[in-house]
């Protein structure tokens, strides 16, 4: 129980140092929301009209003021509201969260399916060219720029064969393209390590015992290799999760989808800092809480780290 | 004794009333091409409309930004109607104005029975309150001064339908400027929001009395419009009258070019704005239309900075707009729908004189006035003068079509008279500060589209954009003060005809001064699929979709 508690009161410091680095880094930037939307000489503001409209948004405030009043904002739950638009960071988030969250959670099913679809099919299959072919396949997933993917998809999906319209389709239709383009390159290294984990645990001597027993190939995978090559595979799994939200960035904006990918893209470009804030706190919280779970997941898996977590605790 | 000018503009306005109305029969059949007049409009239907952009306010005096102005358009009437093809104003809400002899006193009668969609009139309280927030502002709201109204003063409501307008110095420009959507008019509720309330995300609860509603949005991705059924005060001079044909727009921001415009030739949009130049081929090969309207104001152009130590010599900044190849750049970046500029405003702007003249291609010219001015070619070909290089620096327009690519080709025609082009590219703050500093950029590239002579001091007076850095803020001081007085002739002379003559004097300084290198006079490029009918633009080029109809 204190592992627990120890690990929850780490991901509390982790949380309040990324909050402290965004907002030193976002003051420390030239320029500001403020001063990019109202100086913008597209609006033909005089200066005396922007400096009263700065006053208006309290940026003489000293920093540790601001700091303090951003702090218990974000602890009540108030993130402020865009700068850009004037809308409540909040209910920004809560239009994008729910769509990228979908995005992302398919993304990645699929992403791993696929991968262990390629990984199994790669080192079980009769065929050696086949072999050979689909263990290239990652290599080449990864190479493959996900914005062209994209485009590719929906040329060929929605324009060419008139499967999927690339505006208007329903909730779900909407999501096939998307989810397709995203799972290509997070598959990739998922195969990758998968493959060289079961070639690992094959070539352990205590196959050649099971073997040697007489299981049948599909009872050695499922119960020896699998079991043991998942594991180097969720921990990559769980940095991947930053792969995923840079993907999401593109495929949002490729297929026009609302989402957290977006939202950062449209807060950079205008240097919205509220949404920035927002975001990068969420984003660590998200990053915090899955590196959490796949801590916790380990001793469930492999019951030699369970007895060293005892250990140590 | 104010002399009034309502009988001549009653006058005229029957007169363009008459005209306009066989103008716009010419001109929207001209527009929609062949099938205009091929059949009745039908009443219904939705039409997919693909932005570029989500939109970020409905304030209108932020609407300059183009999604937010196309939406502004279609849920909001303006007081008068500025007919698009001949400019000539027309009576819309207001039913006739007087304007006093130095233009300092305007005087609106309203028309009857006009009501916002949340129900409430609108009556002379509420256009009195409109303008006290758009010529005044609010600062504390964070609620900003339309830029097209100068010297505001103050509103009189005279009765329920009369409002009367007081300036502190004549105000010329004001009649065109309740015309623009910087003028929307909101209904009272509406104005009383912050401007957080105008953001994205509260679009249905921005109230106009326009033809079309917004009934829903899922914010930065979609927005619903509906028509409005009881509808029945469009300018007396439209074609159309009553609700607009069509049922509901559905706008979906598609941010890709190569989505947009492929959903258009596939079928599965119906408008997409933004076809940039080097996909109208693809959009015209399907037998689509391309409408590119132009936005009839200050021209895409290079401003050349001259109170930089490098550009406040005359003949430099003569050499740099002999080096520009203007033919070249419109030839290879854009397309016939961007005609090559001649002069700081567009042909189609009020008040436009020629300057071709100062604007010839000639680079042996521009050669033999760098040598003149002391600057001489180093060992890199780059011209240099005590010990400096001739190196400056040009902003990338993000917002402008291709401002990259027509920018990469200009550094290199340049090249070949000795100057080196560097583009600025860089994140929104770095942007927001370098484009305000000489030091940092001398070659600053923009453009700004109003139908008004005001425009061109829009464009170049110190309290406004400022564009030629003319005041400068750290020195506190104003570098070519004829250039300041020639341009308050423009926005505070009351007389047109004058007003006009002062606007031909700026163009003629700006061209003998070299102060502006115009490339072209920029469009709004529209896609549309055959099937779409009547669609209108406004005269800076926002689409009007009251009176479009699908022929299918």
């Amino acid at each position: 129980m204190s592992y627990v508690f120890r690990r929850v009161g780490q991901a509390v410091i982790v949380l309040l140092a990324a909050f402290t680095g965004a907002f030193i880094l976002l003051q420390a930037l030239p320029g500001d929301a403020i001063m990019i939307k109202f100086e913008n000489p597209e609006l033909g503001l005089s200066a005396d009209q922007i400096q009263n409209i700065r006053l208006s948004y309290g940026i003489d405030t000293p920093l540790v003021i601001q700091y303090v009043h951003t702090l218990a904002g974000f602890i009540t739950g108030d993130f402020g509201y865009s700068i850009n638009s004037g809308t409540a960071v909040r209910s920004l988030l809560a239009e994008v969260l729910p769509q990228t969250a979908r995005l992302a959670v398919l993304g990645f099913l699929a992403a791993a399916l696929l991968a262990v679809g390629i990984a199994f099919a790669s080192t079980f299959s009769r065929f050696g060219w086949l072999r050979k072919f689909l263990r290239n396949l990652p290599s080449l997933f990864i190479s493959v720029p996900v914005f062209w993917l994209g485009i590719m998809l929906i040329q060929i999906f929605s324009f060419k064969l008139g499967l999927i319209p690339a505006v208007g389709a329903g909730p779900a239709q909407a999501l096939i393209l998307p989810v397709a383009t995203l799972a290509v390159p997070i598959a990739a290294p998922l195969a990758q390590v998968l493959t060289r984990s079961i070639d690992e645990i094959n070539a352990q001597p205590f196959i050649a015992v099971v073997q040697a027993k007489g299981a049948p190939p599909g009872w050695i995978l499922w119960r020896n290799v699998a079991k043991n090559a998942v594991l180097p595979t969720l921990t990559i799994a769980g940095v991947l999760f930053g792969e995923l939200i840079a993907g999401a960035v593109v495929t949002e904006t490729v297929f026009g989808r609302a989402g957290i990918g977006r939202l950062t893209e449209q807060a950079v470009a205008s240097q919205d800092t509220p949404v920035l804030q927002a975001i990068v706190i969420l984003s660590a919280s998200v990053f915090v809480l899955v590196n959490l779970t796949v801590d916790l997941l380990y001793p469930l898996l492999d019951p030699r780290l369970k007895t060293k977590v005892g250990a140590a605790t | 004794m104010a002399r009034t000018k309502r009988s001549k503009f009653l006058l005229a306005g029957v007169a363009i009333v008459a005209a306009a109305s066989l103008v716009a029969g010419c001109s929207t059949s001209s527009a929609s091409s062949d099938g205009a007049s091929t059949g009745e409009p039908k009443t219904g239907g939705t039409l997919t409309y693909l932005e570029h952009q989500p939109h970020t306010g409905l304030y209108p005096p932020t609407a300059g930004f183009y999604p937010n102005g196309g939406l502004v358009n279609n849920i909001t009437d303006r007081l008068v109607y500025q007919n698009p093809e001949s400019l000539k104003f027309e009576p819309w809400i207001a039913t006739s104005w007087k304007v006093n002899d130095d233009a300092t006193e305007y005087t609106f009668k309203l028309r009857d029975g006009v009501t916002f969609s949340d129900g409430s009139p609108l009556d002379a309280t509420v256009v009195a309150k409109n303008f006290d927030l758009y010529g005044s502002g609010d600062p504390k709201r964070a609620l900003i001064v339309s830029e097209a109204i100068n010297n505001y003063d103050r509103s009189e409501v005279v009765d329920s339908s009369t409002v009367k307008f007081h300036f502190t110095r004549p105000s010329p420009g004001f009649l065109q400027a309740t015309s623009t959507i910087n003028s929307g008019l909101l209904s009272s509720k509406t104005l009383d929001r912050k401007f957080e309330d105008y953001g994205a995300g509260n679009s249905k609860d921005i109230i106009g009395s326009g033809p079309f509603v917004i009934t829903d949005e899922k914010v930065g991705t979609e927005l619903t419009l509906a028509a409005r059924k009881d509808y029945d005060w469009a300018p007396p001079s439209a074609e159309h009258q009553g609700r607009a044909y069509l049922d509901t727009i559905k706008l979906i921001v598609t941010p890709e070019d190569s989505v947009r415009v492929g959903s258009l030739v596939a079928g599965q949009a119906d408008v997409v704005r933004n076809v940039e130049a080097q996909d109208e081929k693809q959009v015209e090969a399907k037998g689509l239309e391309v409408y590119a309207p132009q936005t009839k104001g200050v021209n895409n152009s290079l401003n050349l900075r001259f109170r930089h130590p490098f550009l406040s010599d005359l003949k430099v900044r003569q050499a740099l707009v002999a080096g520009t190849n203007r033919q070249e750049v419109v030839d290879t970046i854009y397309s016939p729908k961007y005609p090559l500029a001649t002069s700081a405003l567009s042909k189609s702007a009020e008040g436009y004189k020629d300057q071709s003249a100062h604007l010839a291609y000639d680079p042996d010219k521009a050669a033999q006035l760098l040598d003149a001015a002391g600057w001489k070619a180093g060992s890199d070909g780059i011209r240099e003068k005590n010990g400096k290089k001739l190196t400056l620096v040009v902003n990338e327009a993000a917002p402008q079509p291709r401002s990259f690519e027509a920018l990469t080709l200009i550094s290199q025609q340049w090249k070949k008279i000795g100057v080196d082009l560097k583009i600025l590219k860089a994140d929104a703050g770095t942007y927001a500060e370098a484009i305000l500093d000489k030091d940092q950029v001398q070659v600053y590239h923009s453009m700004v589209g109003r139908a008004d002579p005001d425009v061109i001091k829009s464009q170049f007076y110190s309290k406004n954009r400022n564009t030629l850095l003319n005041f400068e803020a750290k020195s506190n001081s104003v570098g070519d003060k004829k250039l300041e007085k020639l341009l308050e002739g423009v926005a505070g002379e009351p007389d047109e005809k004058k007003r006009i003559a002062n606007d031909q004097a700026v163009q003629d300084y700006l061209a003998e001064q070299s102060y502006v290198i115009p490339l072209f006079e920029e469009p709004q490029v529209y896609g549309a699929a055959n099937h779409v009918k009547g669609l209108g633009f406004e005269s800076v080029a926002r689409p009007s979709f009251y009176g479009v109809w699908l022929d299918k």
